[in-house]
């Protein structure tokens, strides 16, 4: 063992077992740090599990084609026209096809629907999508988990189990009004938890009736042959209508809008993370000169014996760098216990509430666990500094 | 012919600067002291006594002037150089013993070989040697906390001598033991000097604590002076 090393260990050793005598102190600013770490935890795991529930929901293999000259749902207009020109094209589009030679597809609506939680809450906007029969098939990671799908025509609806589980009376054979005019539940679905779960899915020409629709299509999904012929779909659909026609796999589709908000959740959380972390910094350099002065007899008398500054700066570093871990540990421990599958929604999905469960995953773990350790390292170094510059004759005169 | 001295300041000059107000402590100080000398230094508070230990143990520097040990120009060493200096060839003393109490009394006493290149149970035989000389043999384990001051000064000694230095300094080692205990650390002083020839620099305001060393220099204003025999 290096000579440095050895007499770094020993004055570790010293501060720690000194510890006990600045209890209050260190543990303030562990608590401190915690803290930090557990906001920023926090919006991470929000921003993380928002992005887990929507990428859960899209799959490469399946393309969205939307019209109207945008990439999102909402705002998209696909003519009855262009509809039928894709149904009829011939030869490799890329897309699956069924026994009879038809396209796998599902043309689909979303309505937003304002559904009360309970008689006296605010009404949450939920998205009702209207879908061809074939709409829950063509989807990855479906299925039903309780009644059965909806009849064509009918005003029946299947819910995702976060509706069913969240709001009341979406039981299996309950009416439910929506608009103006009563659905009734004939199903529930699960999605692995993904923004799927957050939706009312009926048939396509119910909910244009019901809503005052007919006619409108806003998307048309498609089953791919594979996520490589997303390319060979879009070729052909340049042929296929005068309007402007682009396909977008639903994995995109839904990452993008993921991105969106998960950085308006960060946009938020980082900057209120830094403030704190800012202050817990300030307490941190509190701790550790406070340290260093309740440590000056024994800093300067094993200067004095001949202990290198290096060693004094690496010793109280080091104690500034436990203390946060200890910190961050906590913080982190606290997050996981406490916001790890939490329940929560936001507007996110085509303006409609969006469920999602907060993830503490390794990480959001790593992430903020590391702004811990980074503010014992910036409030421990001007104090590890500090120490090093100590005047050594305070050794010589002072009752150890 | 004469032997060059072990210690040797030569026209010394020191002062601090405290606010806006230069404080001088030496003009011009010079002192000679030769290998395995034990010199008591006496004098009133602000005679200089402390800022002498500091400079001799290479805490601090002479504003001018010149400091050797062993033929070693402290004057004209770095911080870094001196600190190495003094961990290989002197021992110091502390009137409250300075030791780490989260230590036992044979951690204490390993703190200087902690500096060298020795294995751990080279260093286990020279702690156990030093403590077995300042009779605290058995007393390995012990904390500060459980010792007497006599027995706290015994370990700071074995501390400082651990390391074969050729220099004790020794800061009012009696200052803060009742008489029985500081005779024992003066007769224990006196033995290394004696037997041991370990060269001893010992600041003391005890007139008694000053009889067991060799001769007594008296500092008074940042000179020495002549004192009569009492």
């Amino acid at each position: 063992m290096s000579i440095q090393l050895r007499q770094t260990l020993v004055m570790t050793r010293a501060n720690f077992s000194s510890l006990p005598r600045r209890l209050a102190i260190s543990l303030s600013m562990a608590l401190s740090v915690a803290l930090v770490v557990a906001v920023l935890a926090g919006f991470l795991a929000m921003a993380k599990g928002f992005e887990k529930a929507l990428a859960g929901a899209g799959s490469p293999s399946v393309a969205v084609v939307l019209g109207g000259g945008t990439n999102q749902e909402t705002g998209s207009d696909i003519p009855a026209d262009a509809i039928r020109s894709i149904q009829s094209m011939t030869g490799d589009i890329g897309v699956v096809r069924n026994g009879a030679g038809g396209l796998l597809a599902s043309r689909e609506l979303v309505v937003p629907v304002d559904v009360a939680r309970a008689q006296d809450e605010a009404s949450t906007t939920l998205a009702l999508r209207g879908m061809d029969v074939g709409g829950p098939s063509i989807r990855n990671g479906v299925a039903l988990s309780a009644g059965r799908l909806f009849a064509p025509g009918a005003r029946e609806i299947v819910v995702g189990s976060r509706i069913a589980s969240e709001f009341p009376g979406f039981g299996i054979g309950d009416a439910v009004r929506l608009g103006a005019v009563d659905w009734t539940v004939t199903g529930h679905f699960a999605a692995n938890g993904s923004a799927f779960e957050s939706e009312i899915w009926g048939d396509l020409d119910a909910v244009r009736a019901a809503f005052d629709r007919q006619g409108q299509v806003q998307s048309l999904r498609l089953r791919l042959t594979g996520p490589s012929s997303l390319a060979t779909l879009n070729a052909r659909l340049t042929a296929a209508s005068t309007s402007p026609l682009v396909a977008v796999s639903e994995a995109d589709l839904y990452i993008a809008q993921s991105e969106r908000i998960s950085s308006l959740i960060l946009f938020f959380g980082w900057p209120v993370t830094l403030l704190m972390a800012i202050g817990a910094t300030a307490g941190a350099l509190n701790t550790m000169m406070s340290s260093v002065s309740d440590r000056t007899v024994e800093i300067a008398t094993v200067r004095a014996l001949g202990f290198s500054r290096f060693s004094t700066f690496l010793a109280t570093w080091f104690e500034a760098f436990a203390i946060a871990a200890v910190g961050a540990a906590l913080g982190i421990l606290a997050s996981w216990l406490v916001f790890n599958g939490w329940q929560a929604s936001t507007i996110g999905v085509n303006n409609a509430s969006t469920g999602f469960q907060l993830t503490v995953n390794g990480d959001v773990m790593l992430t903020a666990g590391m702004l811990g350790l980074a503010i014992g390292a910036l409030g421990g170094a001007f104090p590890a500094i500090a120490a090093t510059r100590l005047p050594l004759t305070a050794a010589l005169r002072a009752r150890g | 012919m004469t032997q060059d001295p072990y210690i040797a300041l030569a026209g010394v000059r020191k002062g601090y600067r405290i606010g806006g107000e230069a404080i001088p402590i030496f003009s011009a100080l010079d002192l000679a002291i030769p290998r395995g000398d034990f010199v008591a230094v006496m004098g009133p508070s602000g005679s200089g006594k402390s800022t002498l230990l500091n400079m001799l143990a290479g805490i601090d520097v002479p504003d001018a002037g010149s400091l050797s040990i062993g033929n070693h120009r402290l004057d004209r060493m770095g911080e870094a150089a001196r600190s190495t200096w003094r961990a290989h060839n002197m021992g110091i003393v502390f009137q409250f013993y300075n030791l780490l109490p989260m230590l036992n009394a044979a951690e204490n006493v390993e703190l200087p070989l902690l500096l060298k290149p020795l294995s751990a149970r080279e260093r286990r035989v020279r702690v156990g040697k030093m403590l077995d000389l300042v009779g605290l043999s058995g007393r390995e384990k012990q904390y500060p906390s459980m010792m007497s001051g006599g027995q706290q000064q015994r370990v700071g000694i074995a501390r400082a001598i651990v390391s074969d230095p050729g220099l004790l300094l020794c800061d009012e080692p009696t200052g803060d033991l009742d008489r029985k205990s500081a005779d024992e650390v003066l007769e224990m002083l006196s033995f290394l000097n004696r037997q041991l020839e370990k060269t001893i620099v010992m600041v003391t305001h005890d007139p008694q604590a000053a009889r067991s060393a060799k001769r007594t220099l008296h500092l008074d204003k940042g000179q020495f002076v002549e004192r009569a025999a009492s």
